[in-house]
């Protein structure tokens, strides 16, 4: 649902960008060849998550459009969502959803990459699946067996990345461990910690026993295997009709209601663009369309 | 005083007072890093102390960023642990080597292991990251698993690496303050009739004492430093060190959340870094008061 409804954000932003440049079109007469005109600043910033695919579509964009430099300012999501509601940025660069608590509120979200976040086990594991529910006992520690959940007798050993990761926060928010006060909903404390993508692969193809999660782009199930969630594989299949549900778009972070610049209406469009999305494949993520 | 001594060899050789002044400007580019580093550490390191409040930042047990909590006593106690062990267990093994190698091997032997001493030391410690990955952590893993225990990284697989990378530095330093016990010291042990065993243990050893000191302070200096070899068999989880459960030293701290870290979590690993620095400092400050008394003492 989220996702439907943030792909019709996404549509009434392309079609205000149309509109856009329809307009333009019926007062100046100029043809989409005309973007070199567009010049100016375009201040974004944001999420690190994002940075890869952020910085290949800011260059590419800026070799089309040489006369518009685009800033990113690498500083995380909530300092992004924070400096577009102040008007710092132009467009704020988030990983993850606009919260619901009023604090991030007259804001709109446009998705344009979707990353998967894969649970991973040791090849030598029984288990082909859990639930939200399981996920969050393992890591809450309630769940300390893998026998529990279908697997042999044998104790688990929780793999997590560290604290400000970007891809712990998503997963925590996705399951339910995101209060880290209460014992109930925060990871245990004695979960093995990696700090990258490459140290969680490294930890559950040596440890028989361990579960990790990652981002599935990087995912190598030459040497791990990938658990389904919710009785949903991931796949490239299931992450586009959003049957798989453990995973993190990429927001483009606008005010809602005010006018872009035209340089940074234009970068929006070329996000969203055939060529945009493009690039996003290229970086192992999935189009949004 | 410095003004006599230019002017009396001025006039033999100007080079001398230019070399001077090019010693004097390298000794002073040294004594410069470490106060600069010292003064950068202390200003980038004590604010987020001071914020937290030194007791609840060093004594605390729990290492949370995401709910604000910075005690980082877990990861002093699992240094302080893992390191301790490392030299309990590196100190005999050196020691007899050490022995070993200056009386009881033939020359020839004692050189070719000694040679290969030396290439264990200059082994990177990713290296014995890796070997300690591979070839300790799956022992350590069966000895967890018939303790009923969850298989994981731990603080004695991250000991055990600290003994193999120790190991060198306290051998060479052994070695070279063994040799420096005057040979007369053993002839007159064995003259008196002692064996070659009661001479070793109850003559030289004692006499080489100091030396073998500053070995074990160079150890420890070196296995409370050690990062990535750590980080890559520890497990490195906050809590407070049990031998078989995975530990996060203070090196390790510092190093694994720094990427995206902002804020007042940044500052505290900062201030943890000041806490490693003040150790390592502490630790420095006994080595040279050990080999000042070992001059002394010879």
């Amino acid at each position: 649902m989220k996702k439907a409804f943030s792909i019709a954000v996404s549509l009434v932003f392309a079609a205000a960008g149309i509109t856009g440049c329809g307009a333009t079109n019926l007062s100046g007469g100029v043809t989409p060849a005309d973007s070199a005109v567009l010049s100016g600043t375009v201040k974004t910033g944001g999420s690190t998550s994002v940075e890869k695919v952020m910085t290949a579509l800011i260059y590419q964009y800026q070799d089309e459009n040489s006369e518009v430099s685009v800033n990113y300012e690498m500083n995380g999501s909530g300092d992004g969502i924070k400096n577009t509601i102040s008007g710092l940025y132009e467009i704020g660069h988030s990983s993850r959803e606009l919260k619901t608590d009023g604090t991030e509120d007259g804001l709109d979200a446009v998705a344009y990459a979707i990353d998967g976040i894969a649970l991973v086990v040791n090849k030598a594991n029984a288990v082909n699946g859990l639930t939200t529910e399981q996920v969050r006992d393992i890591y809450i520690g309630k769940i300390e067996n893998w026998s529990e959940v279908g697997g042999e007798d044998a104790l688990i050993t929780v793999v997590t990345r560290e604290a400000s990761s970007g891809t712990r926060s998503a997963f925590a928010e996705i399951v339910g461990l995101e209060k880290a006060d209460d014992p109930e909903t925060s990871i245990v404390p004695n979960a093995t910690t990696c700090d990258s993508t490459g140290a969680i692969q490294t930890a559950v193809t040596q440890n028989a026993n361990a579960i990790g999660y990652m981002s599935f782009s990087d995912a190598d199930e030459a040497n791990i295997k990938i658990l389904a969630y919710n009785g949903i594989e991931c796949s490239e299949a299931s992450l586009k009709d959003g049957g798989y549900t453990l995973k993190r778009e990429f927001y483009l972070i606008t005010k809602t209601g005010a006018t872009l610049s035209p340089a940074a209406q234009s970068f929006v469009d070329f996000v969203l663009s055939a060529e945009g999305q493009e690039i996003v494949a290229a970086n192992k993520l999935l189009p949004i369309d | 005083m410095e003004t006599s001594i230019t002017r009396s060899r001025g006039s033999k050789a100007p080079i001398e007072a230019v070399m001077n002044c090019v010693f004097l400007v390298c000794g002073l580019t040294a004594v410069a890093s470490v106060v600069l580093i010292s003064i950068y550490m202390i200003a980038s390191g004590a604010p987020a102390v001071a914020k937290i409040g030194a007791p609840r930042f060093l004594a605390g047990q729990i290492w949370n960023p995401e709910s604000g909590k910075f005690g980082i006593l877990p990861l002093i106690l699992s240094s302080i642990t893992a390191t301790g062990l490392a030299i309990l267990i590196a100190l005999p093994v050196a020691i007899s080597v050490a022995v070993y190698l200056t009386h009881i091997a033939k020359e020839r032997t004692a050189n070719a292991i000694l040679f290969l001493i030396e290439l264990l030391a200059g082994i990177p410690s990713v290296v014995y990251g890796l070997l300690g990955a591979i070839l300790i952590a799956p022992i350590i893993f069966k000895i967890q698993t018939a303790l009923g225990l969850p298989m994981s990284g731990s603080l004695a697989s991250a000991s055990i690496v600290l003994v193999i990378m120790i190991l060198p530095t306290i051998i060479s330093v052994s070695v070279s303050s063994i040799n420096a016990v005057p040979k007369e010291y053993n002839d007159i042990s064995l003259a008196l009739g002692s064996s070659k065993m009661q001479s070793i243990v109850k003559v030289i050893l004692p006499a080489g004492k100091s030396g073998i000191v500053s070995g074990i302070v160079l150890g420890v200096g070196r296995a409370i430093g050690e990062t990535m070899a750590i980080m890559m068999v520890a497990g490195n989880a906050p809590i407070m060190p049990e031998l078989l459960k995975p530990a996060r030293l203070l090196t390790v701290g510092v190093s694994m959340e720094w990427a995206y870290s902002s804020g007042l979590h940044r500052e505290a690993l900062y201030g943890i870094g000041l806490v490693l620095f003040a150790f390592i400092m502490i630790i420095n400050v006994f080595l040279s008061f050990a080999l000042k008394n070992g001059g002394a003492k010879r």
